[in-house]
């Protein structure tokens, strides 16, 4: 090797995001804001009558992604944003001046502990609740049945890439308090939005990312007139791209 | 080498840097000396790519730093003594950096060593003395051992012993022929460390000169380097009374 590449970018990176405290506190605050909200759903349902059916309680118990989608966005933000706000910007850019090769590193090591981290709580979510109506009539919902696996793992990946739109998000953006806020802004905006439309709501808020998981991906099945959850999460890795992007192209022309 | 070819940076309407050509060589300690906002800082950022230049280009042993294969390991740069995350603790700060240039784990121990922290090397940076800070940022300097050295008041918040310290290593770094750029609005100290000095005002390059010849026909450096900027001030309070 006679110049550093990504392989070396994505090490720096994950050396930054594994050595602060709040990659950790929010990760974990994510598995268990979604195994609580299971758990909460579970109880909530053990002496309702009538009783519950399999899918009611699985859909409502993975209802803790949207706090986790919260925590694991602003991961993502901070990702860059807490960067600038220490100078740490500078040390990084000094070291790799390819601003867009840093920007992709983080994406890469920031969505894989997204994922993973999502794939836990949306695990996390689905065990609270089959464990809180044990004992009861509700019938359980098992891992093996192909739409509560896809349901499972979809959460998560929407879960990954919300952090990702963070990272993006963050980039444009450059400052954490403003950052989380936009974040927060495009996820719930565009759902209290898609209600002014009417009877074409559903037209509208099927690209609305907490309608999408609402009612597409944390789902056994989708709500009619919304894409299918695989392509609700596509749809997420889409956004997120842009947002990347967008960073990507602001990032190479501003000062550090 | 470092050198600057007509480098120019406006912000708006004013020129932080003024056509600004100058060659750092490489063997000696040169102070880049300046009163406050006379663009030093500005300079340095575009040295190392951080800031652009609207103008003109800034060349490291001839390459801008954007092209270079291993920056660190070419430039050792401390631009202020805050260019870290607080949490992070030392050696994570300098592991990370030092991975994104492909430098042994054992160069980030041995850094920490010359600056004297490897004892507090664990801690949170942002739980620092600003003297520490400054020990850290050198140590970022240093990692790739580079034959290019830029600093940005390197002494400031160090206490006398640690001054002496930064003194001592600039001086020994440059005897080990590496090009070392200090930059600082102390002229008493830049009489001690530096060699070569290069003064700015307003941007603009009022003198690339030696101390002993700046001192020359003056009663002290302090009256000819005020004699030298005196058009080139942009702020300056008056007499209290």
């Amino acid at each position: 090797m006679n110049r550093y590449g990504f392989r070396h970018v994505a090490r720096m990176e994950w050396i930054k995001l594994r050595s602060v405290r709040s990659t950790w506190w929010l990760a974990i605050a994510a598995v268990l804001a979604m195994a609580v909200a299971g758990a909460a759903v579970g109880l909530g349902y053990r002496s309702h009558t009538p009783v519950a059916t399999a899918a009611q309680i699985f859909n409502n118990s993975l209802a803790g992604a949207i706090v986790a989608q919260l925590l694991l966005g602003a991961l993502g933000v901070l990702m860059v944003t807490g960067e600038y706000g220490t100078g740490m910007i500078r040390s990084t850019f000094a070291a790799v001046p390819r601003r867009r090769t840093v920007l992709a590193a983080k994406a890469a090591v920031c969505g894989g502990l997204a994922l993973t981290a999502g794939l836990a709580a949306s695990f996390a979510g689905y065990l609270g609740g089959q464990l809180a109506i044990r004992g009861t009539a509700i019938p359980a919902a098992s891992l093996g049945d192909p739409a509560i696996l896809r349901a499972v793992v979809l959460t998560g990946g929407y879960l990954g890439a919300t952090s990702l739109i963070g990272v993006g998000v963050g980039a444009v953006v450059r400052h954490s308090g403003a950052a989380v806020g936009t974040l927060f802004a495009l996820l719930f905006v565009p759902m209290i939005a898609a209600g002014l439309f009417g009877e074409s709501a559903v037209a509208v808020g099927r690209f609305v990312p907490l309608l999408m998981l609402l009612n597409s991906i944390a789902v056994t099945s989708p709500v009619p007139g919304l894409f299918a959850g695989w392509v609700s999460v596509l749809l997420m890795g889409g956004y997120a791209a842009a947002a990347i992007l967008c960073g990507g192209v602001l990032l190479r022309h501003r000062d550090a | 080498m470092i050198e600057l070819r007509e480098l120019t940076k406006r912000y708006g309407r004013r020129v932080a840097v003024d056509a600004l050509s100058v060659r750092v060589q490489p063997g000696v300690v040169t102070g880049f000396l300046g009163p406050n906002g006379s663009g030093k800082s500005t300079t340095m950022r575009m040295i190392l790519g951080l800031d652009a230049p609207d103008r003109g280009e800034a060349l490291i042993d001839g390459v801008r730093h954007r092209d270079l294969r291993w920056p660190l390991k070419t430039v050792g740069a401390l631009l202020d003594a805050g260019a870290f995350h607080p949490g992070r603790s030392g050696r994570a700060h300098l592991a990370a950096l030092a991975a994104g240039n492909d430098i042994p784990a054992s160069r980030v121990e041995q850094v920490l060593r010359i600056v004297g922290l490897s004892g507090v090397a664990a801690r949170r940076a942002g739980t620092y003395s600003l003297g520490m800070r400054q020990r850290l940022g050198v140590a970022v300097a240093l990692l790739g051992d580079p034959a290019v050295l830029l600093l940005d008041e390197p002494v400031n918040g160090l206490d006398p012993e640690g001054i002496r310290w930064i003194r001592d290593l600039l001086r020994e770094l440059a005897a080990e022929g590496r090009t070392v750029f200090v930059s600082s609005h102390l002229i008493a100290e830049m009489a001690l460390t530096a060699d070569r000095l290069v003064v700015i005002g307003r941007g603009r390059l009022l003198a690339e000169t030696t101390v002993a010849e700046l001192a020359a026909g003056a009663d002290s450096l302090e009256d000819a380097f005020f004699r030298l900027t005196a058009q080139a001030t942009d702020y300056r309070g008056v007499e209290a009374s």
